[in-house]
């Protein structure tokens, strides 16, 4: 069954097919060839999406769509030039704080990349080349994904089943993301030192800083709010979705007052067609992990990995260099729900922490999202900035390059992950 | 799969494609309001959960269940709306180095086989539905078949967009404002 899976969804997913229809064709085919009752299908798509836990991304998603229709972008920006515009590179500077801050408040990369890309792309290319800017706003947009709240850990975490909770992989993702942070700042100050890029930006001045922090205040509380009210045990994960939205309504309509009763239903809508594109993704899956479980695959892929190694580094770091090529060519929701099921188990056997599995495996899957051919937040960026992915490319690589060795830094020094979580009890 | 205009395929659409495109259009406009109330109703109750646990201290027993059905409506019947704005990603690295025509060709044909994918999901789940029918909610008096019910519009709206794709290739909401 599981030969006839892969066949097909290779098949069809290379002839360009959307990969929720190819992973339900591949369930169907494996069906089929089990002489399995195919009344299982339906059953299996709806027992995977009905789920509490998953609920919390079509409600971050809204968050983030009524953040960027309420103007907290703008005050996120107008704060980070206060605090950092005077700088070698200012612009990009503003970019990557203000990505950082959109990080802690929402919860996906492709979000944050036309969030970031049509508000400072066009004004960091009166300063800047077009690839410098683009290349620095969608590293900034990638830490949406690594700093929590994230889609991306939600669906881990749900894949992985009791082995994690979101909670503990939020918090893996903070000292990362700030490494990250810091990194990109670097990168972007010595590129624009390098290619010669005058100074933007006011000379930085106390009180105007004062000033923008207070105007900011609304927004950079919320992080407080949600991820201290999900990590404190005062509510849910999905529950801590839905104040993020009832914080964004208020905020919107009553501090930065630029939210509108006309931009709701569209952010609604929005929120729905994005989180059904995982949500498809999961339920056309399902039947592809029942067809693995049934075929033991887990078990089999087990004792071949333990084959070739017993040592867990070395399986680690087979995962990791697997993943950055699945990363290059596969979406990586589409990822998460055909691998997790499949290597959170072994990775157990090995005897590797689950939290810091679960963070690495996510985090190289997030750069994945940054790489060719397959980058949706190149492909975003691309599209809302109209430069040329080619471009993009050829400007990237150096923030790329920067994850690849933070990855490898948590890989060496796992303290680096898991300290924050387990200080928290995780 | 991204539906891009392409003008290497002569248009063949006529007045016929105009009025199924016309028809589906409307469709979704009448979808979406599902969709949103759907959406509206589960933000709803997750929140009202938590106020009602710390201000009232109490909880609405029905209020997860019915906060899952709402998230399940809205997931399927938005999966439609994602066709038509082709959000379902896949992988266009081997196919944009055929030809346009070829391309044009492979589109149609992936979205015949989907859209058959789609016609055996709804037979399997239209029988799902009807053996559940007789069970309840746990914690409403309603038909628990309420959560198929939503696979067997999806798959019918899905139908719809994937043959309408099929007939009219990757431009076929050309000129049109998305849903």
């Amino acid at each position: 069954m599981t030969l006839i899976v892969l066949v097909t969804f290779f098949v069809f997913a290379l002839l360009g097919m959307p990969l929720a229809f190819a992973l339900g064709l591949a369930s169907l085919g494996g069906l089929l060839a089990g002489g399995i009752e195919l009344s299982v299908l339906p059953q299996r798509m709806m027992h995977s999406v009905d789920s509490f836990p998953l609920m919390a991304i079509p409600l971050f998603m809204l968050a983030g769509e009524l953040m960027v229709r309420g103007g907290i972008m703008q005050r996120l920006i107008e704060f980070s030039n206060a605090i950092v515009g005077r700088v070698h590179g200012g612009l990009a500077h503003v970019a990557i704080v203000a990505g950082m801050m959109l990080a802690a408040v929402s919860g996906a990369a492709v979000a944050s990349a036309s969030a970031l890309g049509s508000t400072l792309v066009p004004a960091m290319r009166e300063s800047y080349d077009d690839g410098y800017s683009s290349a620095v706003v969608a590293s900034a947009a990638n830490l949406g994904a690594i700093i929590p709240p994230s889609n991306a850990m939600i669906v881990y975490a749900l894949m992985a089943g009791s082995t994690v909770s979101v909670g503990g992989l939020f918090m893996a993702g903070i000292i990362p993301g700030l490494l990250l942070t810091v990194g990109f700042m670097a990168v972007a100050s010595w590129l624009s030192y390098k290619k010669g890029f005058k100074l933007t930006g006011a000379a930085f001045n106390l009180r105007h800083a004062f000033k923008e922090t207070g105007r900011a205040l609304p927004v950079l509380v919320m992080p407080v709010v949600v991820i201290g009210g999900i990590v404190g045990g005062v509510f849910t994960p999905t529950e801590g979705a839905g104040i993020a939205v009832a914080y964004a309504v208020i905020v919107g309509f009553f501090v930065t007052r630029q939210l509108k009763l006309d931009d709701i239903f569209p952010a609604l809508f929005d929120a729905a067609i994005g989180a059904a594109m995982v949500g498809a993704l999961i339920a056309f899956a399902a039947g592809v992990t029942f067809i693995f479980t049934i075929d033991m695959i887990p078990a089999s892929m087990a004792s071949l990995l333990q084959e070739i190694t017993e040592n867990p580094t070395v399986f680690l770091v087979l995962v990791m260099s697997m993943l950055i090529i699945v990363g290059m060519f596969i979406e990586s929701n589409a990822a998460y729900i055909m691998l997790v099921p499949l290597l959170a188990p072994v990775a157990e056997t090995f005897g590797i922490d689950p939290l810091l599995f679960g963070f690495l495996f996510v985090f190289n899957l997030v750069i994945g999202m940054m790489t060719p051919p397959v980058g949706v937040v190149l492909f975003v960026m691309s599209g809302i900035t109209r430069i040329p992915m080619g471009v993009l490319i050829r400007n990237v690589w150096p923030y790329v390059a920067l994850q690849y060795g933070v990855l490898t830094l948590c890989v060496m020094f796992p303290g680096i992950v898991t300290w924050l979580p387990r200080v928290l009890g995780y | 799969m991204k539906p891009q205009p392409s003008n290497a395929v002569p248009p063949t659409k006529g007045g016929a494609f105009h009025s199924a495109r016309n028809a589906l259009n409307w469709i979704d406009q009448s979808t979406k309001y599902l969709v949103i109330s759907a959406m509206v109703l589960m933000t709803t109750l997750v929140v009202g959960q938590v106020i009602f646990r710390y201000v009232f201290s109490s909880a609405i027993d029905w209020a997860e269940e019915v906060a899952r059905l709402a998230f399940v409506w809205a997931m399927f019947l938005a999966i439609p709306h994602g066709i038509r704005r082709a959000v379902h990603v896949g992988i266009d690295a081997l196919v944009v180095r055929l030809s346009q025509a070829l391309q044009e060709k492979i589109f149609r044909a992936m979205a015949i086989i989907s859209a058959a994918l789609m016609v055996i999901i709804f037979g399997f789940a239209w029988q799902v539905t009807l053996y559940t029918w007789p069970e309840m909610m746990p914690t409403l008096q309603l038909t628990a078949a309420v959560y198929y019910i939503a696979i067997l519009i999806a798959a019918v709206h899905s139908v719809l967009h994937l043959v309408l794709f099929a007939w009219g290739g990757r431009d076929t909401w050309e000129g049109m404002t998305k849903s």
